[in-house]
């Protein structure tokens, strides 16, 4: 058994107010428990991270020491930092393992996590906190057990800087993430008339592209929840190829093809309105027929069971 | 000692004309890492018209910075899942390392002492420019400054041996003492290997003016005494040897002046260097 709650669902930058109440205005940050023990996986520690610390403080630390396992899809700023805001970490006897991506030329992970924790940014410094925290670089990897029959999957995404995919599978459940991701396309030129039109080049980067989407497919096909990168609209996405996001409409289709059961659309704009979600839900979350997806736009504070 | 030194020079002007010219490939990937608007498709090309380049980039993308489960075969490939930037920062340190490095005769210096000298410059610079908020694009242009400074004591024969010693025993600069005995500096060496390199007026300028700050441009300023800055940290921190024997102290100041940073900046690339080298040594194994 395994439950999911939407602590954060919005990308780039939190975005409270009157205009954004319903979906919620939190950075991305999502709660697994795992089994009959509740184990505590978090995956990314966006703005939405500080609510969840606090839930943790009032409901699981009566209970004994905080113990969580926390996955960064990457290292970007929307996606870390809520961290220093997780008020576990300042509890002693707190035990929590950061796994994540880091890309070539960066620092550790716990550097580049922990660099937002110095005096110029915030008032505590890394080294202060009194908890204990390890960090592990995370690489692609297939399949393997990650203690007590979680099986891991991790996988390279196409975003700017390096990030990663998690696939939790656990007693025939399934739970994928996949963002923060803009779909492989054929980078070079296509158009034969063109004076650099070189047709291997062409042809190659076509085959390339469709087979790494096809394997992004392969990676999330028949999960019983997948939480989907869908921070624009087709129509949005063409001035906005190269920002490392997807549509919600190639999301639906992928989600689709991939024999997905549950599909939560994610990381929202942060311009989107709540009404702006409501209508594009009238129009993309049609009441699914028997076997078919099922896709809703994911709301802050909303449980899935699995 | 007129005629020895005009002797010692005709001998290094022979030495760099018999240099290996930096090959297209170097001199084109250089021209399309330095233009923003250029396409997959000339990058491709023109790494690909370099076949050991390319199989140094492929080993390099499945080196242990990426580790993706399946390897990748092409440059089509590499470009299309990684994207530009990476293969062109890729290509280009490939490129220039594949070139420089070998060239070293002088015994004076010895090979391995002297590239990590050079490399440890080379990461000190563009740690600098990421203090100095030098946007991500042009970082990489630091490295290749930082890595190339020295490129003038290459063609030194086995002479050189005694101007470090006398440089040492009388705490003279180095270049004081190369002028002395050998009639021309390193920087001068540099900048007559840059201009048959074709190296743009920025790496000529630091390759050139690395001692002599005032007398580069005014716009180059800056890049040079960022590159003299990682040069006296290299030295003070005694990583690699490159013959100076003593950092010059007393053009700190004014260094960081020119370079729009301060002693704080300075003091906090410390430990990450070394890290550095060890990152940027992976290209000379390849």
């Amino acid at each position: 058994m395994m439950n999911v709650r939407f602590w954060g669902v919005r990308g780039s930058i939190p975005c409270p107010g009157p205009l954004t109440q319903k979906y919620g205005g939190n950075g991305a940050c999502i709660e697994l428990r795992v089994g009959d023990t509740g184990r505590l996986v978090i995956i990314d520690a966006g703005s939405g991270i500080r609510q969840l610390g606090n839930f943790l403080m009032q409901h699981d630390l009566p209970k004994g020491p905080i113990q969580a396992e926390i996955f960064l899809s990457h290292t970007h700023w929307d996606h870390i930092m809520g961290f220093p805001f997780f008020v576990p970490i300042y509890v002693p006897g707190s035990r929590l393992k950061v796994y994540g991506p880091v890309s070539f030329e960066d620092e550790t992970l716990e550097e580049v996590v922990g660099g937002q924790m110095k005096y110029r940014y915030f008032p505590v410094n890394m080294g202060e906190l009194r908890s204990s925290i390890e960090y592990i670089r995370l690489r692609e990897e297939a399949a393997r057990d990650h203690g007590d029959g979680l099986l891991l999957t991790t996988k390279f995404l196409n975003h700017p800087i390096t990030a990663l995919g998690y696939r939790f599978e656990y007693q025939g459940k399934s739970f994928c993430t996949c963002y923060d991701f803009e779909p492989f396309r054929n980078l070079f030129i296509t158009d034969p008339e063109h004076p650099d039109y070189d047709e291997a080049m062409a042809v190659e980067g076509e085959e390339v592209a469709r087979e790494q989407n096809q394997a992004m497919e392969d990676f999330f096909a028949g999960a019983d929840l997948l939480v989907h990168d869908s921070q624009y609209t087709e129509a949005e996405m063409k001035s906005r190829v190269g920002w490392g996001h997807s549509s919600c409409e190639y999301a639906i289709a992928a989600a689709r093809r991939a024999g997905v059961k549950r599909l939560a659309l994610f990381h929202h704009d942060p311009d989107r309105t709540d009404a702006q979600i409501d209508a594009m839900a009238a129009d993309y979350c049609i009441p699914s027929s028997a076997g078919d997806t099922e896709v809703f736009f994911a709301r802050e504070g909303q449980v899935v069971e699995l | 000692m007129e005629l020895e030194r005009a002797g010692q020079r005709k001998k290094i002007e022979r030495f760099i004309e018999k240099m290996p010219s930096l090959s297209t490939t170097v001199g084109k990937v250089l021209e399309i890492c330095s233009r923003t608007d250029a396409s997959p498709n000339e990058l491709n090309k023109v790494i690909s018209l370099d076949p050991v380049l390319t199989g140094q980039v492929l080993k390099l993308i499945n080196s242990a910075y990426y580790s993706l489960i399946n390897k990748i075969t092409s440059l089509t490939r590499a470009i299309t899942m990684l994207g530009m930037n990476t293969v062109k920062n890729m290509a280009l340190s490939t490129a220039i390392i594949q070139s420089v490095a070998g060239s070293n005769k002088s015994k004076a210096l010895p090979t391995s002492r002297f590239w990590v000298h050079s490399i440890g410059v080379g990461v000190s610079a563009k740690l600098l420019a990421i203090a100095r908020g030098v946007p991500i694009q042009e970082r990489e242009e630091y490295f290749i400054a930082g890595l190339l400074h020295d490129i003038g004591k290459v063609p030194f024969g086995d002479e050189y041996s005694q101007v470090l010693f006398i440089a040492g025993q009388e705490q003279r600069p180095l270049v004081d003492v190369e002028r002395e005995f050998l009639g021309i500096d390193h920087q001068e060496v540099g900048e007559l290997i840059a201009a048959k390199w074709k190296l743009s007026r920025a790496m000529t300028s630091s390759i050139g003016y690395h001692h002599d700050i005032e007398l580069a441009e005014e716009d180059d300023r800056s890049l040079v005494a960022i590159v003299a800055l990682a040069n006296l940290y290299v030295n003070i921190h005694d990583i690699g040897f490159a013959g100076d024997p003593f950092p010059e102290y007393a053009s700190a100041d004014m260094l960081l002046s020119f370079a729009g940073l301060d002693w704080s900046d300075f003091a906090a690339i410390s430990g990450k260097v070394e890290e550095e080298i060890q990152k940027a040594q992976i290209f000379l194994q390849v």
